[in-house]
């Protein structure tokens, strides 16, 4: 599980959006983003040659957001395996983004301890290797 | 755990590792020998390849620095180096960080607040 905190000089109201508007998702994580906020709609974004691709499972504006995350090509991490939830907390002007991305589904294997492997490929979609 | 003998290893980066464990068999290979330490010709009996072609996939994944050799008489034992998977785990470990730091850079770029400079 990776739990990653930033705090944004913007309100929640302001913030939300960049996870569920293409144009706006686009101006800080991968190249191109097919996005369809509602439940059940696609999460889908580019990075170089690999991709994510997920659906989204709640779309709270501007509270909160979780959508599943995964690698098409990569049966290790096939999409919708892991889920990522993102929790936007207003604090003065300001939101704090907690976002949190869970597991990565048991492995096949009980003795592959770390799961390296999934990780990895996660990796290589993020350093759009 | 012995030195590895063989040509010394330098230190490949993230990118080597990376293109390394692209390939599908490469990452079969290293599940085989995660936990045990194989010869070549036990590993090649896993795969519908070529001894060649598992020799060189064996060979791309001792330059990332993946794998042990070991000889033991006229065999070629290999092994997971699953400490050379450290760096990895650390940037995979600051994947999310980054992209929300890019996160607050984009939406404070798009919203510069105006009113921290106003009395209230």
């Amino acid at each position: 599980m990776i739990s990653v905190s930033v705090r944004i000089a913007a309100p929640p109201a302001v913030v939300f959006p960049y996870f569920t508007d293409p144009q706006l998702m686009v101006t800080w994580i991968g190249e191109r983003a097919d996005l369809d906020a509602q439940p059940g709609g696609t999460f889908a974004i580019d990075f170089g040659g690999t991709s994510a691709r997920g659906s989204y499972l709640a779309v709270e504006p501007p509270h909160r957001v979780v959508f599943t995350w995964g690698i098409p090509q990569d049966a290790t991490l096939p999409p919708g395996s892991s889920t990522v939830e993102v929790v936007f907390v207003a604090d003065g002007g300001d939101t704090i983004v907690n976002l949190t991305h869970r597991d990565l589904p048991p492995d096949r294997e009980p003795s592959h301890r770390e799961g390296w492997e999934r990780c990895l490929a996660v990796l290589a979609a993020a350093v759009g290797q | 755990m012995t030195p590895e003998p063989g040509e010394p290893e330098a230190p490949a980066g993230p990118d080597v590792v990376l293109r390394a464990l692209a390939d599908p068999h490469r990452r079969q290979i290293l599940r085989l020998v995660q936990h045990a330490e194989l010869p070549a010709g036990q590993i090649a009996a896993h795969f519908d390849l070529t001894q060649q072609a598992v020799s060189q996939h064996l060979t791309v994944l001792k330059r990332a620095g993946l794998l042990a050799e070991r000889r033991a008489g006229t065999r070629r034992l290999y092994s997971l180096r699953s400490e050379s998977l450290q760096p990895l785990r650390t940037l995979l470990d600051e994947f999310w960080p980054d992209a929300l730091g890019r996160l607050k850079q984009s939406v404070e770029r798009a919203h510069p607040r105006t009113e921290r400079r106003r009395p209230t």
